[in-house]
């Protein structure tokens, strides 16, 4: 039954998904171009020492890509659901609301886990061969919480767009829109060291959130 | 009769504004139900409390003798839920929500969905999104049909059907749960399309439930009485004169009683009924008749 | 599940609150606190202050008396030596002792050094200069280094290899004068832009005091004795005009010291605390005296230390009131990570 609630998930995502493969990718091997070019055009030296000494990461431009890549996938997820309260019929399968609900946010998650490993794949494979370990590990850790965002923009907006009514929208929103600041305060790479774990967890704990949206709905409530 | 769906003292208020209070009614297996009532006296808030949608203020609905706040996930194999608009994912084709359905329901009769698929002439790859509102109730039926519930519970089936698919519909599925012994609980705003289908009605006013009988014995004893009245005559205050008015010296009411005893209490009220004539009417106009035009 | 749900929706809105109420409060009634510019002068053997305020700057002395701008500079002769010379002013002698605008200006050196600058995540990835190429200019080398746990490893940086040679000369020269990988702490300034360089000061696992540098394309190593029960913490290379300092450090009980040249001569610094991870620190040198800023969480103290010898001389302190509201925070202006923290 689980199996058929994600071919459901993946029939209303599938073109999206595509699309937020291509441009990531599209991104991540843009970037990647930048620094194999910066790299014949200064000297690989010159490189080393502005990544050290000036924090470059050649991935400035991504900052906001997962986050839109995840805020955008709870939209073509979960705004269908939400079309005409469609998700009156989900939530009347024989399975109970908790794994359905569980199951379609599994789905998204595991999703964004995807397409952001297939972009840092494509980030570590081609930065380690003209950078020191230690610099590709710095890329990676200014690349880790804007991820990190991108699952949570998507656990934030299924938690928005499933609230039944209009006030606690707006309330949830704001909340979300300072929740994710978080995501984005670090002034050096690898400045989240130590914090990412626990807001990687907090963040997955964030789908408790959705689960509240979800009662709600059930319960009828309305503006 | 056993009893499918049982509400006990239904409470239920949006904000201030009280819906109803201590509503009461059980739906018997096997019959067909229509809960009627004008806008606003709580018809879709009572179809959201028996989907689950709604968590009524107080009271309790049991369904096949579950609490439905507390339903197992899998009694809900058995009812199949049409919601308003005969919404459904609209993103799928007629395939891919077949498809999709059949794995969540062991006995799911996969032909009965196809043949009234195939009366609808659309492509298998269309999707629904892209469908009449008349086909995607098709669809919706085509789908309850296969799920081959015990009980069916339909929110206002007939909106935005044209009447070829509404006549379509209502005969579809009168025969369908009739052949198959299925138990309905619908409602809809057009009162025409349920004296075809149903057996019986729960007549709704503002906080209350008017009536509940079986459509026959409306049809069978309800009557329309008119007469002459004299200019400035009163209007009888008699709870069993259902909505006496005056129309040009014509008083116009209903009742179950005979023509005698309402001539009777006409008299008694000091209302000289000048040729009291009685007519058997529709179901639409007893709903008017026991409801007012108001 | 829907508890668990309601508790974790409130956390947040808990913290939330904790973080925006504070800092909305703190940025809306934020007033910019600063404390004097002092130095000490060596003509009156006190320290000289400069204020600002209201727009206005005001010149005085801690005992009150009033200067105007021409008259302050005289104050200071070492410090504001271009400017007295400019003048046609600068004195033959101060207290007693011959000076030469040239020697004043040589001895002149700033430190600083800010909490957010040493609580920050460093890559690993390290530069060693060439510090004797015969070229008058330093130049960036063509490798990089970094640290193992049994050794150091250098870096061809064009073709990303590393330099088996290399790395194992230097590792090897490094055991044989005492150093014990894993090197934990470390200190240099990697750039051209400055007059010379002098490598790189470390501590070795057993938190002894090395000096690194690379000479002619060899390894210079060389432990540096510290005085009994310094067990050294932070490490700061200087690398100042007059090369008489290689490094400042301080120990475990906050206490600050400098690398003495020539002769790597281990001195405590006046009686100076500084915690280099909370505190700012700033050291402006002349050639008599140093004046040691360190800015506290509760006041700023001033040090004067003699510039022979290292011996304090005076202390004077600023309270700074702490007047923020505390509320919860993810960045902090005393590191470079981000994490929540109450403050």
């Amino acid at each position: 039954m689980c199996k058929s609630l994600l071919y459901k998930e993946w029939i209303k995502t599938r073109w999206y998904l595509a699309a937020a493969f291509v441009v990531l990718i599209a991104f991540s091997a843009y970037a990647m171009v930048r620094l194999y070019r910066a790299l014949a055009m200064m000297g690989a030296g010159h490189i080393w020492e502005v990544m050290v000494t000036r924090h470059a990461v050649f991935v400035e431009q991504m900052e906001y890509l997962p986050l839109l890549a995840g805020l955008l996938l709870a939209v073509v997820q979960f705004a269908p659901e939400m079309h005409r309260k469609c998700l009156k019929l989900t939530l009347h399968l024989p399975l109970s609301a908790l794994r359905t609900t569980g199951a379609m946010l599994s789905f998204g998650v595991a999703i964004l886990a995807l397409l952001f490993g297939v972009s840092l794949a494509v980030i570590v494979a081609s930065a380690s061969p003209v950078l020191a370990r230690e610099l590709v590990a710095q890329i990676v850790g200014m690349l880790l919480p804007w991820y990190a965002a991108g699952w949570a923009a998507y656990l934030f907006a299924a938690w928005v767009i499933l609230e039944p009514t209009w006030r606690r929208r707006l309330v949830n929103i704001l909340m979300s829109v300072l929740l994710l600041r978080i995501f984005f305060l670090a002034p050096v790479p690898r400045a989240y060291t130590g914090f990412l774990p626990f807001l990687i967890g907090a963040t997955l704990l964030a789908a408790s959130l959705v689960w509240l949206s979800v009662v709600r709905f059930t319960a009828g409530k309305q503006d | 009769m056993e009893s499918v769906i049982e509400c006990r003292h239904l409470t239920h208020c949006y904000g201030r504004r009280k819906i109803y209070e201590d509503l009461s009614f059980d739906v018997p297996r096997g019959r067909i139900l229509g809960l009627l009532g004008k806008n606003g006296t709580g018809k879709t808030t009572t179809i959201n409390i028996l989907s689950g949608y709604l968590e009524p203020r107080s009271g309790e609905c049991r369904i096949f003798g579950e609490n439905i706040r507390r339903m197992q996930p899998l009694t809900r194999r058995r009812i199949g839920l049409l919601i308003e608009g005969h919404v459904q994912y609209q993103f799928m084709t007629i395939e891919q929500i077949e498809r999709f359905y059949a794995a969540f329901y062991p006995a799911w009769r996969r032909d009965a969905y196809y043949e009234l698929m195939r009366k609808l002439q659309v492509a298998p790859r269309q999707r629904i999104s892209r469908m009449s509102c008349g086909q995607r109730s098709q669809v919706a039926l085509g789908l309850i049909l296969a799920q081959d519930p015990e009980l069916l519970v339909l929110d206002d089936f007939s909106l935005g059907l044209d009447p070829g698919y509404r006549r379509l519909f209502v005969d579809y599925l009168r025969e369908y749960a009739k052949a198959e012994g299925k138990t309905v609980f619908l409602t809809s705003h057009i009162i025409q399309d349920m004296e075809r289908l149903i057996d019986d009605c729960i007549i709704m006013d503002y906080g209350r439930i008017l009536l509940q009988r079986p459509v026959a014995q409306i049809l069978e004893q309800l009557r329309r009485f008119t007469c002459r009245v004299p200019e400035g005559a009163p209007l009888p205050a008699d709870r069993d004169l259902y909505h006496p008015s005056v129309v040009r010296s014509t008083l116009d009411l209903c009742s179950f009683l005979p023509r005698e005893e309402v001539a009777q209490r006409l008299a008694a009220a000091g209302i000289p009924a000048d040729g009291l004539c009685e007519e058997r009417i529709s179901l639409e106009d007893a709903f008017i008749g026991l409801t007012g035009k108001y | 599940m829907t508890r668990f749900s309601k508790l974790f929706f409130g956390l947040l809105v808990v913290v939330l609150l904790l973080w925006q109420v504070p800092w909305a409060v703190n940025y809306l009634t934020a007033e910019r606190e600063t404390t004097p510019f002092t130095l000490y002068s060596e003509v009156l053997n006190d320290f000289a202050l400069i204020r600002r305020g209201n727009g206005e700057i005001e010149y005085a002395d801690r005992r009150g008396n009033r200067y105007e701008q021409r008259q302050f500079d005289s104050l200071l002769p070492l410090f504001y030596a271009r400017q007295l010379v400019a003048d046609g002013r600068f004195p033959d002698s101060i207290g007693g002792r011959a000076v030469s605008p040239r020697e004043a200006q040589e001895a002149t050196f700033v430190f600083r050094s800010t909490p957010q600058g040493v609580n920050t995540p460093t890559p690993g990835i390290r530069f060693l200069l060439e510090s004797m190429s015969g070229r008058v200019d330093l130049e960036m080398p063509a490798d990089a280094f970094r640290l193992t746990d049994d050794g150091i490893e250098f870096i061809d940086m064009a073709a990303n290899r590393v330099e088996q040679q290399k790395s194992a000369r230097f590792t090897e020269v490094m055991r044989r004068k005492g150093v014990r990988f894993p090197v934990t702490e470390l200190s240099g300034n990697p750039t051209t832009r400055k007059e010379y360089d002098e490598g790189y000061v470390l501590l070795d696992a057993d938190r002894r005091m090395f000096h690194l540098k690379m000479v002619q394309g060899r390894p210079y190593v060389r432990a540096i004795a510290l005085p009994e029960g310094v067990r050294p913490e932070h490490l700061f290379i200087t690398e100042f005009h007059n090369r008489r300092t290689l490094a400042l450090l301080t120990d475990d009980r906050a206490r600050l010291y400098a690398v003495c040249m020539p002769g790597y001569e281990v001195r405590r610094v006046g009686e100076v605390f500084y915690d280099p991870l909370r505190e700012s620190i700033s050291i402006i040198g002349t050639l008599l005296h140093w004046t040691v800023c360190v800015e506290g969480a509760s006041a700023e103290r001033c040090y004067a230390v003699a510039a022979d010898g290292l011996a304090q001389l005076d202390t004077i302190s600023y309270p700074l009131s702490a007047r923020h509201l505390p509320g919860l925070a993810f960045t902090s202006p005393k590191d470079n990570y981000v994490r929540p923290r109450l403050q």
